[in-house]
């Protein structure tokens, strides 16, 4: 009987968020249709957990905000002021897309050399509880067509998996925070043993996840033959009819596109960074007003071969982890799915 | 005829068209690999017009693509339904477009299967070169019926009478909850027809216009600059709600900008029906009363 893995009640999971709340700032997905997000809970806050979509808007906010200060300038006296950081933060019900996501963000964020203390001190802080996908929930869902898959325990810390019954959640510990979630757990009494034989695999009681819907091929070479046909016409025909919104980038959970800017708000000079999108037309605009990706050609092959190629070339991993949400968003109907499978004929 | 029909009666054009060298491309609508969504596609060859699609969800405007940086040459060919005319109409007024470097192809629409297009009072293009066929009356494209157009909640203004409906308090809160949730992808701006400007103020973040950071406050400036900036040339196609990834029910800004100006002046309002109306906040008197300039 492997001690890191227990079965938990689904009724018990409201329970099992409160007995985190001592000890962290706990976040899951609650609301209804579109306003379903990561939501904080708290002991006040009644809220109808959702276990069956996912939010529109991916957690990587929680590491990445939209918008954040990174210091302050007092006018007057030029005292400098840093922000408060949040402390240990735990968030429920990503889904492992979601959580593939953002151990692509921790490569751009906390590797080669580079470290963003901003980041890396909220990722230091964060625990994740992935839910693996019983159903898929999208049309647009092909996760394990990109190396992840409805059940992948990728940048995990607990993995919870429904049972062959979809009555109970068998939930694997598998890191050193994941641990600390299950010593609270078993001290309210949560948990129970799987009843599974660790020899036998077959007695595992997790259900295997279904297959997604939209399944691609991903050509193992894709890096390098996309990255060669930088000049190929059909960049001009996949960005026809893009709008150049930043709606891809923005719920995208491997995006990590940051401008920086100052502010003077209230006597204090902020320094800030937001989210930025390369398919934005100032995105890439230089001093003197030259922009080297003048039309949305450019910016959108930029996007693609960045996540595709230069990515992989980097880190040795695409930055794309197929949750499928910029073809469900996007209003003009591109799919990155249909670019990699091109890519791979080439 | 039924949309099947009327799908081969455009990809019999289409390709004519192009062969005859009539127009160097067909703007259109393609099947996404996805039931229920098309998506705008540009067909170049005669062997390519059976690409093009015509049913319930051929929704996405066409004339936005108009105003794109491509056609600086060659003469356009565009698949228009009332929309995307009215789109046309004021893109002409605003100088984005020359009319002899379009052809336009008129199909008289039924009514898509999205709730914008339930009060459309224009389903026959008010622009054309050619009409496809005949606007059928009876037309039911999509639950979208000009029979309700007038009830309760389902008028021209819908979504603005959903706001006005509520208390003043109310009203504040439910814009307060649209500018916390909106995300400023700017789908809404580039989606819209007449949203034509070749750099955007929101572009010029140097300027000090519009701050990049995204939270309430500044999601609002926008929001309202928008509403206000393009209101009084809203052809009320709804296409900035439709593209909206957050959901937020931006059309009745644009509904409330003209429905006040018609209620103001007394007078029926509706931009787009042809290419000569001025449009009420971008009218100047030199004789005005007040020396405001
Ligand atoms: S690909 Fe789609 S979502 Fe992305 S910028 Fe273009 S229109 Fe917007
Ligand atoms: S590129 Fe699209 S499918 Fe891939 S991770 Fe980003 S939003 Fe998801
Ligand atoms: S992409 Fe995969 S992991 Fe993500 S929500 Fe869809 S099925 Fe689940
Ligand atoms: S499309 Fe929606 S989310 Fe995007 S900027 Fe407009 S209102 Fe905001």
């Amino acid at each position: 009987m492997d001690k890191n893995t227990k079965l938990i009640q689904k009724t018990a999971l409201p329970d099992a968020l409160a007995a985190l709340l001592p000890d962290y700032r706990v976040f899951a997905p609650a609301g209804e249709n579109e306003r379903l997000a990561f939501t904080r809970i708290d002991a006040q806050n009644a809220f109808a957990l959702c276990l069956s979509g996912t939010p529109l808007m991916p957690p990587k906010e929680l590491l990445f905000p939209r918008s954040e200060t990174l210091y302050g300038t007092d006018i007057k006296t030029g005292d400098v002021s840093l922000p408060q950081t949040a402390g240990p933060t735990a968030v429920f019900g990503v889904r492992p897309c979601d959580a593939h996501g953002i151990a692509n963000l921790d490569c751009a964020f906390l590797e080669k050399g580079y470290v963003d203390s901003a980041y890396a001190a909220r990722r230091e802080a964060l625990t994740l509880i992935v839910l693996a996908c019983a159903q898929i929930p999208y049309e647009t869902c092909f996760c394990d067509s990109m190396g992840g898959g409805p059940a992948g325990s990728e940048g995990a810390d607990v993995l919870l998996t429904e049972t062959e019954d979809g009555s109970a959640l068998v939930a694997a510990f598998l890191t050193g925070k994941g641990r600390a979630v299950k010593a609270l757990w078993a001290a309210a009494g949560l948990l129970s043993d799987t009843g599974a034989d660790a020899t036998t695999k077959s007695a595992n009681p997790a259900k295997a996840p279904p297959p997604c819907n939209l399944r691609i091929s991903k050509d193992k070479g894709l890096a390098a033959k996309i990255a060669a046909a930088f000049d190929d016409p059909m960049w001009a025909r996949f960005s026809e009819a893009c709008l150049g919104c930043g709606t891809c980038s923005f719920v995208c959970p491997t995006c990590y596109c940051f401008d920086l800017d100052s502010e003077n708000r209230g006597g204090t000079a902020e320094e800030f960074r937001c989210w930025d999108c390369c398919m934005f037309s100032d995105y890439s605009r230089m001093a003197g007003g030259h922009n080297p990706r003048p039309t949305k050609k450019e910016r959108l092959r930029n996007r693609y071969l960045h996540k595709l190629a230069y990515f992989d070339e980097r880190y040795g991993r695409t930055l794309c982890v197929g949750c499928g949400r910029c073809i469900g968003k996007c209003p003009a109907g591109l799919d990155i799915a249909a670019v990699i499978e091109w890519g791979g004929t080439l | 005829m039924t949309n099947g029909q009327k799908q081969q009666l455009i990809r019999d054009r289409a390709a004519a068209l192009l062969a005859d060298g009539a127009v160097s491309c067909i703007v259109g609508w393609r099947q996404t690999r996805f039931a229920g969504k098309t998506a705008v596609c540009f067909v170049r060859a005669p062997e390519d017009a059976t690409l093009l699609v015509w049913n319930e969800y051929t929704i996405p405007l066409t004339a936005k693509y108009l105003a794109d940086e491509r056609w600086t040459g060659g003469k356009a060919g565009i698949l228009a339904r009332g929309c995307d005319s009215k789109a046309i109409n004021r893109l002409l007024r605003d100088n984005q477009l020359e009319r002899e470097k379009l052809y336009i192809v008129g199909l008289p629409c039924e009514g898509k299967a999205d709730e914008r297009c339930r009060p459309c009072r224009q389903k026959t293009p008010l622009v054309y070169d050619e009409l496809l066929w005949e606007e059928d009356s009876a037309a039911d494209g999509g639950g979208t019926s000009a029979a309700d157009a007038d009830a309760p909640g389902r008028g021209r203004f819908f979504r603005a009478d959903e706001v006005s409906a509520l208390g003043i308090d109310a009203r504040y809160d439910y814009w307060e909850d649209v500018y916390a949730r909106c995300i400023r992808c700017y789908a809404c701006r580039n989606a819209c027809p007449v949203c034509s400007c070749r750099e955007c103020y929101v572009d010029m973040h140097r300027a000090g216009f519009q701050s990049k950071r995204q939270n309430a406050a500044d999601n609002r400036v926008f929001g309202v600059t928008r509403a206000f900036h393009v209101g009084d040339r809203c052809i009320e196609c709804g296409e900035c709600e439709r593209v909206c990834p957050m959901g937020l029910p931006i059309l009745g800004q644009t509904q409330k900008v003209i429905q006040t100006a018609e209620a103001l002046a007394g007078a029926p309002y509706e931009a787009g029906l042809n290419a000569e109306d001025e449009n009420f906040l971008g009218k100047f008197d030199l004789d005005d009363k007040d020396a405001f300039m």
